[in-house]
């Protein structure tokens, strides 16, 4: 499966369903049906805007009226005010939304989660007041009725509808292209755990700064559309907190992360509320609000991810239950470490020089010096709170030292983003394994792959190599939700190494696994030495870094306490004490 | 010999006579029903004055029906067709496109009420040549070249001109001097705007009344205290006081009070039906309310005594809003543009209503007593209307024509 088939098929689907939108536009019996079509594509269309940003990077927007209501305005003042045709004020409306993502995204993306979401909240409430104090409480499309086609004012809503079907296109489109390309990884590895993401060499601040300015261009193009649509703009029916809802609507109730989400969404909501209005409106006023509000209830409470995933898992529950990979019998007992005691004196690739850190009062880390030779596998040890992962984070970029200085072949890290230090060539695992849970291993592994790779291809190379290097291959396209523990630390290293690190930070890579499982592990890591990469591990089972180190670095109390073979460090009385406290080092 | 053949022909004859006449008697007594629309927010925060409009069409069909419908049509009956533009633009565009494409034999229609439902809504109208009259008065509506959009009341910048001279002849007639002192607090919203652009641009000035303070404000308002003070220090002689919303309003009218300036021993004075609405006098009282005065396109009127009486008992409404008065004549005004086309055709209808000049018939239902629009679509005799709470009823004070009673003017 790869990806040139996917976009094909979705290109299948997608002149599939634009034939049946065409063949509804022109059997309809009247306009009101057409524009009923209309809006339908109008919302999907402001759904995939939403989705480009929320639904792919999980960073939620209740704020995407702003973006539709400045390209209303645009629209509606550049025609009022200059005579500019819809035909040029769409594309200008794009403009602006794109100009007004960035600008939004600037200060916004230093807030995460919920805090990101109230923030952006507040976008279209203040334009709102701002149009309204600007004296534009309501705004009508002058007419031109003389030249309808210069001016996109159509006596025929079959019109519209074709003109809406080429809008959604384009953003299905855009939003396939997203899907499909790094950016999408980007964006999805984004949603999943943005540390990781950068530790990973992705540009978590340019691609999300991207993502807004797209998803800002769609959501402007839309809603100049949908003032010509209208006639009339006013601030309350484009920037108010229903237009923003109404987005996020579409996409939680037919999918998110998805393209096809929103426009099942669309399809399904917007001609059900506006039958709902029109056959119990005048009857029971206000009654479709709750029918349409119990619609969208019961959706989320049966098929939290909308209906497009509960539809595929349905579908897809056979052929995804793949037995897994016959990984076990490919390995066999590490057995012991054969010693290799002249690789600590090779070349230097890694140089940490007095390095410390403070949290306010608290020394987390006091003038840690080491090195680590080319091919080295480096254990780090210590008891909790010795500082391990404090060290990880200030050699990857997470946390900026107080002083001192770490070099990699030279090259300085401190200061660079993770990012940025991922790209120099340094790979790192977390404690916590996060996999895509949607995504096939494959995608998983390409996440991390293209931070070394130009383009898709070799991005695509890298990860099948990565996954042969853990032994994975059998499994590239199991989906990795339903991955057991050991297959997800093995594919979390085949991540990291898909971006072809120098050297390789793993994270308690061990954690929660059973011996045999261990065992596994520690036998593909030590094919990894064998093929010549460096490692810097932390660890807490003594036993297994036994069968894995080179060399020992320990450290207590944010100190170093020692370093040294394996086997003399376990013999250490400073290092027993640090362990196991003063009793245990008399009775050695 | 002849005559039993003749007197059987003759009685076939009369027979078959009796039977076309009774044939066409039957047809005219059931002649197709004609059909016109109501538009208006059925549903949604605006459901209230879209009721209130409903109330006033159906008495209408009910008293034109009631009176032997239309008679040029063979005394057709009219049938009211509601239809629900919600909440949004969005809403009303749909339920307008539904409107024309589901029910074309339609031959007028009155709404939207909000004047940006208005906009949208004739836009569509205009293309199904379906003529459509409003109490909407924003400016926009008729300036667009519409053949077919007819606004009844004076457009937004010509009631805000007209306001102040209007006041002024009220102030005048019940004090006997002309007010040289005032104040705008103002919302910002686009009626209380464009209501006050005239007065604060030259408007006062030209009257020679000095501006002693202007406070404008975002709703929903907190605290009215800041604003109300303005007028307790620098006491202007009235008080132009432009709310849009209920709890706006209660709390200005609260301070006004609390700083012993109501009960009208400061004439205020307001835009819109919203101030003469059963719901306020429910939620501020009767005592708050006194004096104030608004600037309304419509109201149940002198000469429409009997009517608001039935209106009253029929609807259990405590009075005859500018939505239902308005509603009640634009079901009149269709019957009699259907009574000078003759037929049950919309463009005949458009073209009887750009021809007709009268003060007659539903004329009466209209400020100024005047039908006669131009090529826009303006009413261009129509006036505004003044009311005034006075023991807890709006009562039209303004013009004289149409008062129901004598304005109240403080003369300290």
């Amino acid at each position: 499966m790869g990806r040139g088939t996917s976009f094909k098929r979705s290109a299948g689907i997608l002149a599939a369903l634009s034939a049946v939108y065409l063949l509804l536009v022109f059997i309809v019996p009247d306009q009101y049906y057409q524009l009923m079509l209309t809006l339908v594509a109008i919302w999907a269309v402001m759904g995939i805007s939403w989705n480009v940003l929320s639904g792919y990077s999980g960073l939620v927007s209740f704020g995407h009226a702003a973006f539709f209501g400045l390209g209303a305005y645009t629209v509606a003042l550049s025609l009022l005010h200059f005579g500019l045709t819809p035909w040029i004020g769409i594309p200008l409306a794009g403009v602006v939304g794109a100009i007004a993502g960035v600008l939004v995204g600037l200060p916004t993306f230093r807030l995460r989660g919920h805090y990101f979401a109230l923030a952006m909240l507040a976008y279209p409430l203040a334009l709102l007041y701002v149009f309204e104090w600007l004296g534009y409480q309501e705004v009508a499309l002058p007419m031109h009725r003389e030249n309808p086609a210069a001016f996109m004012q159509f006596s025929d809503g079959r019109i519209y509808s074709v003109i809406a079907l080429v809008l959604l296109i384009v953003a299905i489109l855009i939003s396939r292209w997203i899907e499909t390309t790094r950016f999408g990884m980007a964006l999805l590895a984004i949603k999943q755990n943005e540390l990781a993401a950068e530790a990973a060499g992705i540009e978590t601040r340019k691609w999300k700064l991207k993502a807004i300015a797209i998803s800002g261009a769609i959501a402007g193009a839309i809603g100049g559309f949908y003032a010509v649509i209208l006639i009339v703009v006013t601030p309350a029916s484009v920037f108010s907190m229903l237009t923003s809802a109404q987005a996020l609507i579409m996409a939680l109730f037919g999918g998110i992360g998805t393209v096809w989400g929103p426009v099942i969404g669309a399809a399904i909501l917007i001609p059900l509320s506006e039958t709902l209005h029109a056959e119990l409106g005048n009857v029971l006023p206000g009654i479709q609000g709750v029918v349409f509000g119990v619609a969208i209830v019961l959706v989320i409470l049966l098929a939290p991810e909308g209906i497009f995933w509960k539809v595929r898992d349905l579908l897809g529950r056979d052929d995804k239950d793949q037995k897994p990979g016959d990984v076990e019998t490919v390995f066999s007992d590490p057995g012991e470490l054969i010693e290799r005691p002249e690789i600590m004196s090779g070349r230097t690739i890694l140089e940490v020089r007095d390095l410390s850190k403070n949290f306010g009062g608290l020394k987390a880390l006091q003038n840690v010096s080491f090195k680590v030779p080319e091919g080295a596998v480096v254990g780090i040890i210590g008891p909790n709170g010795a500082g391990k992962t404090t060290l990880f984070n200030l050699l990857n970029g997470f946390v900026t030292p107080s002083t001192g200085e770490v070099t990699l072949e030279g090259q300085n890290l401190i200061g660079l983003q993770p990012s940025g230090v991922c790209k120099l060539g340094v790979g790192r695992t977390f404690q916590v394994a996060r996999p895509f849970a949607r995504l096939s291993v494959l995608d998983n592994v390409l996440v991390g792959a293209y931070v070394r790779a130009d383009d898709d291809e070799t991005a695509f190379r890298h990860a099948r190599e990565a996954l042969a290097l853990v032994g994975m291959e059998a499994d590239a396209d199991r989906p990795a939700g339903g991955l057991p523990s050991k297959e997800q630390r093995l594919m979390e290293l085949a991540r990291a190494l898909a971006g072809k690190p120098k050297i390789l930070f793993l994270d308690e890579i061990l954690a929660g696994l059973g011996s045999s499982e261990i065992n596994d592990v520690i036998v593909v890591l030590r094919k990894l030495t064998e093929s010549g990469i460096t490692i810097l591990i932390i660890e807490h089972t003594m036993q297994a870094m036994l069968r894995l180190a080179d060399h020992f670095i320990v450290l207590d109390h944010g100190a170093l306490l020692g370093e040294g073979k394996p086997r003399d460090m376990m013999r250490d009385p400073k290092v027993i004490e640090a362990y196991l406290g003063k009793r245990w080092r008399e009775r050695a | 010999m002849v005559t039993r053949r003749r007197v059987l022909m003759t009685g076939v004859a009369a027979l078959a006579m009796s039977a076309v006449s009774y044939g066409s008697v039957f047809a005219q007594a059931n002649p197709a029903e004609v059909k016109v629309a109501l538009i208006a927010p059925m549903s949604g925060p605006w459901a209230r004055q879209g009721e209130l409009m409903k109330k006033g069409a159906e008495l209408a069909i009910k008293d034109i029906n009631a009176a032997g419908g239309v008679e040029k049509l063979g005394g057709a009956k009219m049938k009211l067709m509601i239809f629900d533009a919600g909440d949004t633009t969005e809403k009303a565009k749909n339920a307008a496109q539904r409107m024309v494409s589901q029910e074309p034999d339609l031959v007028g229609v009155s709404g939207a009420w909000l004047s940006s439902f208005t906009l949208s809504v004739s836009e569509v109208t205009e293309r199904a040549e379906l003529p459509m009259v409003t109490l909407s008065y924003s400016d926009q509506i008729t300036s667009r070249g519409f053949k077919y959009i007819f606004q009844m009341p004076p457009t937004g910048v010509k009631q805000a001109e007209d306001a102040l001279p209007a006041l002024m002849e009220v102030a005048q007639k019940a004090t006997g001097k002309k007010p040289t002192k005032t104040g705008i607090v103002s919302d910002n919203t686009a009626s209380s705007v464009s209501f006050a652009k005239p007065m604060r641009e030259g408007g006062l000035k030209a009257m020679g009344i000095d501006l002693l303070f202007d406070e404008t404000f975002t709703p929903p308002l907190a605290d009215a205290t800041a604003l109300i003070q303005q007028a307790r220090s620098k006491r202007p002689e009235f008080l132009i006081m432009l709310g849009t919303s209920v709890p706006d309003d209660k709390l200005m009218l609260e301070k006004v009070n609390e700083f012993n300036l109501g009960g009208g021993r400061m004439p205020i004075i307001s835009s819109g039906a919203h101030i003469g609405a059963p719901e306020l006098l429910k939620n501020i009282g009767p005592d708050l309310l006194e004096g104030v005065m608004s600037v309304v396109g419509n109201w149940g009127a002198k000469g429409q005594e009997e009517i608001i009486q039935r209106f009253k008992t029929e609807t259990g409404e405590p009075w005859m809003t500018q939505d239902s008065i308005s509603a009640y004549g634009d079901m009149w005004l269709f019957k009699q543009a259907l009574e000078d086309a003759g037929k049950a055709d919309k463009k005949a209808v458009g073209e009887a209503l750009r021809k007709m000049d009268t003060t007659e018939g539903p004329a009466k239902y209209y400020p100024g007593g005047h039908i006669k629009f131009d090529e826009a679509g303006h009413n261009v005799n129509a006036k505004l209307i003044i009311v005034q709470w006075q023991g807890g009823e709006p009562k039209p004070i303004y013009p004289p024509e149409s008062a129901l009673a004598e304005p109240v003017w403080p003369t300290n």
